[in-house]
């Protein structure tokens, strides 16, 4: 009779033990009908077990192997990373986002050359006390306010070193999260832009110092006009007063002395128009070779940005190799500074109009021709004649000298400043200047 | 003696002026508001002497003492201008004036020196 065999029933079959439960019910089996002892189950069992964990042994081997070539790579990296923000011309700082104080763990070795700090006053202290009390604390305080909001600051200003000494720098602090977006640190970069900054100063200032010179220019020529016309006056009534005096002679004293304190009055106000001509006596213009590109070129360059804040966009179409011309630097940079400005304003009334061209060209072997071509709203035909004339101006707070003075210093270089509208739209202005025939010899 | 005096001058209160006061000193004087009308006026070889205004519309006071000295002409020519004394005095004298004086003009350096231009065309003449 064949007894019941009992299965050991497994408590969950999955596929990886079901394998090992059939063998394991097979030796039974082989047990039970006589044909395997059970203790050489076990031998063969712990054999097999043996022989795996030899294998798992191997294996770890490799692993351990694998890691420390991994830890190798790892650290090759870090090292060139590391060594690479060192030897950066950025000033490179890590803060500590979790910890109260905002502390600074890193920085790297430009981060203490551009402020003058050691590592001493700056691990682990907070960036925002690293300034000294004549810093604009303002910047500061936004800089921790747009870092609240989670954003990234971006901006220049003016720091101090430790020494006190002072420079411009870009500064951009931008949070680093983790996975799960929590900001542990803040990294943060500063750029010395103390150069730069210094080049667009001069820029500036280079800018001013012609535009007074303009104005001084068109005060001078203002006031001589000016003088102009008021000496006439003073002629005439000089002259009565004289002639009145001579016809009343041995008569009349009183009128007499009145007729002498119009005369000496007369001659007062002569005397103040005289003194003011002294006072605004133009300077001698010096002529010297001049490549007339380079001056359009610098002209531009001071006038951009008037032109970026205008929102017009300049064109330069410049012919190369051209030869120089003898001129003064400074009134012919005026002249151009001028006929830009106007072009400006013609283009000011007209939204559309964005684009103006500076164009230089040789009409022929001794002249070359500058046009300043916008797309303002023209020339109204009935004041084309009158543009050049002294006192001249459509414009509301002009003082309609700076067309006339223009053409007047173009003229003392031997050329012709001129006007005619677009076809399409806007005017352009154009001169002429001779070459510089004695150099080319 | 010749006391003809002529006056260009665009300005006409000025011309009317200066008549007066030299009219005073005993000057037979006629004025001009333009170069062009004292040429077509007034013949090269009549005698007078010319007090001549520089800026003027169409010819100015230089163009128009340059004329005078090319066609031979030997009358006298002080030049009156609210031109600076420095800046023309040279100029002037190089084209053969007889002087040059700034505006306002005192009527008695005037006189003095219409005189003096009367003696020398005199003695040219001689």
């Amino acid at each position: 009779m064949k007894k019941n065999i009992k299965w050991p029933l497994p408590k969950k079959i999955t596929r990886s033990n079901l394998e090992e439960q059939v063998r394991q019910q097979k030796d039974e089996l082989l047990v039970r009908s006589g044909q395997l002892k059970q203790g050489a189950v076990r031998e063969k069992l712990g054999a097999v077990r043996e022989k795996k964990g030899a294998v798992r042994e191997k294996l770890g081997a490799v692993r351990e192997k694998k890691g420390a070539v991994r830890e190798k790579v790892a650290e090759e990296q870090i090292h060139i990373r590391t060594k690479a923000m060192e030897s950066t011309f950025v000033g490179i700082f890590i803060i500590d986002a979790k910890t109260p104080n905002f502390p600074i763990i890193y920085a790297n070795q430009y981060f203490y050359n551009l402020t003058g700090y050691t590592k001493k006053n700056v691990i682990g202290r907070n960036y925002f006390l690293l300034h000294r009390p004549d810093t604009n604390s303002q910047d500061y305080e936004e800089i921790k306010q747009i870092l609240a909001q989670g954003k990234s600051f971006h901006g220049e200003m003016l720091n101090s070193r430790k020494d006190g000494e002072k420079f411009w720098s870009l500064l951009h602090i931008t949070p680093v999260r983790d996975k799960n977006g929590i900001t542990t640190h803040y990294v943060g970069n500063k750029t010395d832009t103390t150069l730069m900054k210094q080049r667009d100063l001069e820029i500036a200032q280079q800018r001013e110092e012609l535009l007074h010179v303009t104005r001084v220019g068109k005060l001078a020529e203002f006031v001589s006009s000016l003088a102009h016309e008021i000496s006439q006056p003073l002629t005439a009534i000089l002259a009565y007063a004289q002639a009145a005096q001579r016809i009343l002679e041995g008569k009349n004293p009183q009128l007499q002395e009145i007729l002498q304190f119009i005369i000496n009055d007369d001659q007062r106000a002569a005397e103040v128009i005289r003194r003011l001509r002294v006072l605004l006596k133009k300077t001698k213009p010096t002529f010297e070779p001049l490549d007339i590109n380079i001056l359009i070129k610098n002209t531009v360059t001071l006038m951009m940005p008037y032109i970026t804040a205008r929102n017009k966009i300049i064109t330069l179409e410049l012919k190369n190799n051209l030869p120089s011309i003898q001129g003064d630097q400074i009134q012919l940079q005026q002249v151009l500074l001028n006929l830009i400005s106007n072009s400006l304003e013609a283009m000011e009334e007209s939204k559309d109009s964005h684009e103006m061209m500076i164009r230089t060209s040789c009409t022929d072997n001794s002249t070359i021709l500058v046009q300043v071509i916008d797309s303002g709203c023209g020339i109204p035909s009935e004041n084309m004649k009158n543009i050049f004339t002294h006192f001249f101006t459509n414009k509301p707070d002009g003082l309609g000298m700076g067309l006339s003075i223009s053409r007047s210093i173009v003229e003392a270089h031997g050329g012709h400043l001129d006007a005619k509208n677009n076809l399409e739209l806007g005017a352009t202005f154009y001169f002429t200047i001779p070459i510089n025939i004695k150099k080319d010899q | 003696m010749s006391s003809l005096i002529y006056i260009v001058d665009d300005d006409e209160s000025v011309c009317r002026a200066l008549k007066t006061l030299l009219g005073t000193y005993g000057f037979e004087v006629k004025v001009f508001n333009s170069a062009q009308s004292f040429f077509d006026a007034i013949p090269d070889d009549e005698p007078g002497c010319l007090l001549l205004d520089i800026h003027m519309p169409g010819i100015d006071g230089w163009e128009t003492q340059k004329r005078i000295l090319d066609s031979g002409s030997k009358r006298p020519v002080i030049f009156i201008s609210a031109e600076k004394k420095e800046n023309g005095i040279d100029r002037a004298m190089k084209l053969g004036a007889v002087g040059f004086l700034q505006k306002p003009v005192n009527g008695q350096t005037l006189v003095d020196l219409i005189n003096v231009a009367s003696k020398k065309t005199t003695s040219d003449n001689k």
